[in-house]
């Protein structure tokens, strides 16, 4: 195991953990509800961390990445079932973190939204075909640690670190109305569809592929998986915790995204302004890379065509093709002239309904000892695998009825 | 026949009125308070002058988009947002932020009715 | 497991990828094509790969979509060019060379082949 290899993979999972999705319901779940979301964030994280252990670990024994896995375990009319909910699902939010950036560079230099959004949309075809996958991730990932300001701005307003603790116990605040409790149910479903979503498994697990992962990465495979993601999902709680400090007390309900970055600017002035943009824009247009590859992989593997960018564009055509497509689908989308925030709650909601279908077969083959060896789930990961299973499959039911009921949250 | 004409009164009444309109009143009041944070942070040199005017253009749209969603934009509430709508960007951060404070009172009126 | 011994053929083949002998992708096993009669034993002859095996598995509707989508083609895989089956099936000879990949090849020619690192 390479020293150097292994901290760039942690940076790399640290600095593409938040994305737009969970951007703006950090900021608006600690403004409507102070710290007590925290421990949803924090349940989420343990959620990804699991599965994303379960992908990397099948991709490194197995040598499949899950969509492979998918259509086999799941047969051919499921499969296409979760295909094109997994498509819709990652399209939308693609789009979402498309607009996110393009509202970015607009806050950063006023250029105009559509043509940031034509233009970005251009830097992510070029920036694919160009540069092979370990660059790809890279650059993006790390140039997205420019977030760990939110950390340092929470630092710096001098919070109470004790309630911020207490947010990470399980609670339902007291003296909620039926409403607020109903708002209460959506944000927690929301979190946990925003910290879970599909496109991270996908994109890890065909990325531990890219990478020619073998038995040997297990140790790689699972420090980047927990650090990673537990170092990235602290950048996402010191939002949520800075807007509760900040926005709650004066009744501000983030209505955009890019008041998220006023938690920067409050303490640090204009510099921590830009290194909060900055932060958001490489968060955010990592994440719209990630998910548009996401599901380029999926299809290429559920149909069996070659696939990856550690084979040159021309060497994989119809995975070349797909990914292209899918970003101009994206930005047609993004054209429409649709609000960015409500594409957030649509890729939010699409994203909970796709969970269960995709991490079922997951946790059925990462336990399966005919592919998986001594590799195979010990017993905490089966029982962890199978209750996170439970609560996201519980999470997926509950979606819609309280999107309806509470305005997409908005009560 | 009189059942599905009774079941349409029915779920046009419970689109329309101040309930109806709770989300859109939430969303200037927060608009409101916002806007004033902004405006106070940028007095006090904290922000660039583009984020300033970018975030003021996305904001105002989004009140004109509540407003427009009222399904009784000539109520009380209706008259408040469009004032809060035709203030100058560079508002002061306590003019501003009285209208929130009014817009929390219908607010909390209706959430309590 | 070998192609000649015993096999399920739902979970152990139906849905696996195709790995040819230079390690590439080509296609995933779409159906399977079996010998026998009532009575005898019953034999694996062939792999069926492509959108037309799809017909028997997907309702009409989605058949008549899958046509429009990915037209109707199949490539017949006799069992005499597995290798072995685990979790991918590996076959003996390049996937051009047993009729699979042609979309591929096709859509090849849309791409420029420079420019990457």
């Amino acid at each position: 195991m390479n020293p150097l290899e292994l901290t760039l993979g942690i940076m790399t999972a640290v600095g593409g953990f938040v994305d737009i999705s969970e951007l703006v319901f950090a900021a608006k779940a600690g403004s409507k509800f102070g710290y007590a979301l925290i421990w949803v964030f924090a349940l989420a994280t343990l959620g990804i961390i699991i599965f994303s252990e379960m992908s990397g670990r099948v991709a490194a024994v197995a040598k499949q990445p899950v969509f492979n896995l998918m259509r086999h375990r799941l047969g051919l009319k499921l499969g296409l079932l979760t295909l094109a909910a997994s498509i819709v699902s990652n399209l939308i939010t693609c789009a979402a973190e498309i607009g996110g950036v393009s509202l970015i560079l607009n806050y950063l230099t006023g250029a105009p939204y559509v043509l940031m959004a034509i233009g970005m949309t251009a830097v992510f075809v070029t920036s694919i075909w160009v540069l092979p996958f370990q660059w790809i991730e890279r650059v993006y990932g790390l140039l997205g640690l420019f977030m760990i300001v939110f950390a340092a701005a929470l630092v710096a307003i001098c919070p109470p670190w004790n309630q911020i603790g207490g947010g990470f116990v399980p609670q339902v605040p007291a003296g909620l109305t039926n409403k607020e409790l109903l708002t209460f149910g959506y944000f927690t479903v929301a979190i946990i569809s925003a910290v879970m979503f599909p496109y991270e498994v996908y994109f890890y697990s065909s990325g531990g592929i890219e990478e020619g992962w073998g038995p040997k990465d297990m140790l790689t495979n699972r420090l980047t998986s927990v650090l990673g993601m537990a170092l990235g999902s602290l950048l996402a709680i010191s939002i949520l915790a800075s807007s509760a400090q900040l926005f709650g007390p004066v009744n501000v309900d983030p209505e955009i995204p890019g008041s998220a970055a006023l938690e920067a600017a409050i303490p640090f002035g204009k510099w921590g302004l830009i290194l909060a943009l900055l932060g958001m824009l490489f968060a955010v247009a990592g994440a719209a890379v990630e998910t548009c590859m996401a599901n380029a992989y999926s299809i290429s593997q559920f149909f069996g065509w070659v696939w990856g960018r550690h084979k040159k564009p021309w060497e994989a055509p119809r995975f070349t093709i797909t990914w292209i497509i899918l970003f101009l689908l994206a930005l047609a989308i993004v054209l429409t002239g649709v609000d960015v925030m409500m594409l957030v709650e649509f890729a939010v909601l699409f994203s909970i309904l796709v969970l269960p279908l995709t991490y079922l077969p997951l946790l059925v083959l990462a336990g399966d000892k005919t592919y998986m060896r001594e590799y195979a789930n010990g017993p905490i990961a089966k029982v962890l695998g199978w209750l996170y299973f439970a609560i996201i499959t519980g999470a997926a039911i509950a979606a819609v009825p309280l999107f309806v009921l509470t305005s997409g949250g908005n009560g | 026949m009189r059942i599905f004409l009774l079941s349409v009164l029915l779920l046009s009444a419970c689109s329309k009125g101040p309930n109806a309109d709770l989300q859109y009143i939430k969303q200037a009041r927060s608009i409101a308070a916002e806007w004033a944070l902004v405006n106070e942070q940028a007095e006090l040199g904290k922000l660039t002058p583009t984020y300033v005017e970018s975030l003021h253009r996305w904001l105002r749209d989004d009140l004109q988009t509540a407003i427009s969603s009222l399904s009784e934009p000539n109520s009380p509430y209706g008259d408040q947002m469009k004032a809060l709508l035709a203030e100058p960007p560079d508002t002061a951060a306590f003019a501003l932020r009285a209208r929130a404070e009014s817009l929390k009172q219908i607010e909390d009126g209706l959430e309590s009715a | 497991m070998t192609p000649d011994g015993p096999i399920k053929l739902v979970s152990q083949l139906l849905d696996l990828p195709l790995l040819d002998s230079e390690g590439k992708y080509c296609g995933i096993v779409d159906d399977v094509e079996l010998r026998g009669r009532p009575g005898q034993d019953v034999q694996l002859r062939a792999l069926i790969v492509g959108p037309s095996a799809y017909k028997g598995r997907l309702p009409g509707w989605c058949m008549w979509l899958v046509k429009k989508v990915a037209g109707a083609r199949e490539t017949r895989v006799s069992m005499e060019d597995v290798r072995t089956i685990s979790s991918v099936v590996h076959l003996k000879r390049p996937g051009p060379e047993l009729g699979l990949n042609k979309s591929e090849n096709a859509a090849r020619r849309w791409l420029p082949n420079k420019g990457a690192l």
